[in-house]
């Protein structure tokens, strides 16, 4: 096995020269939609300084999904129109797409594979927050779109690492991130972690990525955690965006105690999801059009 | 190699075609795509099973969603399509789990485990020989089938793709176990 540790998680994010950016539009809109005082003239002149970004979230707000019976033309109209926080989560959306929907090659994800298995995890982890009623949703929606944000920034390192690190976890029986952990020195999560310390993510999120694999070690409790955690778990059942890594992870069945969800509900929580998943498709083709 | 560009049978979905046809289920984790023809007619069909059993309270609007409904209904259009029972035979693949379940209890929360068990158990009680099967592991997996050729292969992301069986010259297998009934 080849020594560990010879680039550090600073040198992946200041080394990593295709590593994507965070609008800064974006991560405002976040923040002001989370405000109680914010309006939604503050929350359209924020989308208005990155105009692709604008582009992309009128063109959502007029998607089918949302049925809105006449055409929303300006940024304001459709925060008005779908509301601070549905505009906050399609503006998530607007801004993650154009990288997500990229291949990673270095976990062996196809293109669009990262984005749909992003993307599932963000409804998964939605509608287990809906059902448990400990966790804002909409918050539940961001950090699940953002769990894997780590495995874009090491791709790149991972390229001739993969087949080794999955190799190692099958012999020696222990989850893909702890491979991750033993073959590199950290794992796609404290990578994530990083990335999203550099981009000036909130808390709540950044736990959620770190220990989107392991809500046990979290000392710092946050129902979001579980909720992505759960939500990461459902996407992989049911083949959203598999990479090379596959199922190999650990589910901490103790998340369900924490939620207060009974694993007797997990299959209709499936169906739930899998409807909530198909009914955005439609989405993805408004924003590759 | 069989081409991703045949018909695709999504989630809870089920396909019969009586013409030659070639199929596939991409990207299964825990579901299960369930192959079947009929090695006379050549009827064929597929699904895609995702759950193990239809839930007690309320209609199912797909069938093929779940193991106990899909099956039978699976069986029920290809026969409708021309398709004789006796001589139909099956394969499948899917039904990954996680790697671990911290509890080291798996119950229910193991869909892959269940929805392998649902199925074998279905294609019994519909009296019909598997003629290979590939579950379980930690593995995505896509299946395909070319109903002109008989070929069933499965791909994985980490093992790239092999033949899983051929349906063509199975009449053997059917009859034999239709004698021994």
């Amino acid at each position: 096995m080849s020594k560990p540790v010879t680039i550090t998680l600073d040198d992946i994010v200041s080394r990593t020269t295709d590593l994507p950016t965070f609008s800064a539009a974006a991560l405002e809109v976040m923040r002001l939609a989370d405000s109680s005082t914010s309006k939604a003239e503050d929350i359209a002149e924020v989308l208005a300084r990155d105009q692709a970004l604008s582009v992309r979230v009128l063109r959502l707000s007029n998607s089918a999904y949302y049925g809105v019976s006449k055409t929303v033309t300006s940024l304001s109209e459709g925060v008005v129109v779908l509301g601070m926080r549905t505009v906050k989560n399609l503006c998530m959306v607007a801004a993650t797409y154009p990288w997500m929907s990229n291949a990673v090659d270095g976990y062996e994800l196809g293109p669009m594979q990262l984005w749909n298995h992003s993307f599932g995890t963000a409804l998964g982890a939605q509608t287990v927050a809906k059902l448990c009623g400990k966790c804002d949703p909409q918050l539940a929606f961001t950090a699940g779109l953002l769990h894997d944000i780590g495995k874009v920034a090491l791709s790149i390192w991972m390229e001739k690492k993969l087949k080794a690190i999955i190799v190692y976890a099958e012999r020696e029986g222990i989850s893909f991130d702890a491979a991750e952990r033993k073959v590199l020195g950290y794992d796609h999560c404290e990578v994530g972690e990083h990335l999203g310390l550099k981009w000036n993510l909130p808390e709540p999120i950044l736990l959620a990525i770190r220990y989107h694999h392991s809500p046990d070690d979290c000392k710092e409790y946050h129902p979001v955690v579980d909720c992505v955690h759960l939500g990461n778990y459902l996407t992989m059942a049911m083949g959203f965006g598999l990479g090379g890594d596959g199922l190999q992870y650990s589910l901490a069945e103790s998340c369900f105690e924490r939620l207060e969800i009974k694993p007797d509900d997990l299959d209709q929580i499936t169906d739930n999801f899998v409807v909530a998943y198909e009914k955005y498709e439609a989405m993805f083709q408004d924003l590759a059009a | 190699m069989l081409v991703a560009n045949g018909i695709s049978v999504s989630k809870a979905e089920i396909v019969v075609a009586s013409d030659p046809v070639v199929y596939n289920c991409l990207g299964l984790g825990s579901c299960v795509g369930v192959c079947a023809q009929d090695t006379k007619t050549g009827v064929s069909g597929m699904i895609h099973v995702m759950l193990p059993a239809a839930f007690e309270n309320g209609p199912v609007e797909k069938l093929g969603k779940f193991a106990d409904t899909g099956l039978p209904e699976l069986i029920r259009q290809m026969e409708e399509a021309g398709a004789i029972r006796r001589s139909i035979v099956v394969a499948y693949s899917g039904g990954a789990s996680v790697f671990q379940f911290s509890s080291g209890r798996p119950g229910l929360q193991d869909v892959g485990a269940r929805n392998s068990v649902a199925v074998a158990a279905e294609i019994e009680s519909l009296g019909l020989p598997v003629i290979a099967s590939d579950v379980g592991g930690t593995n995505g997996r896509s299946i395909f089938m070319c109903s002109e050729s008989g070929e069933v292969r499965v791909r994985t992301v980490r093992h790239g793709e092999k033949t899983l069986c051929n349906f063509r010259g199975q009449e053997a297998h059917v009859k034999a176990r239709h004698d021994n009934a």
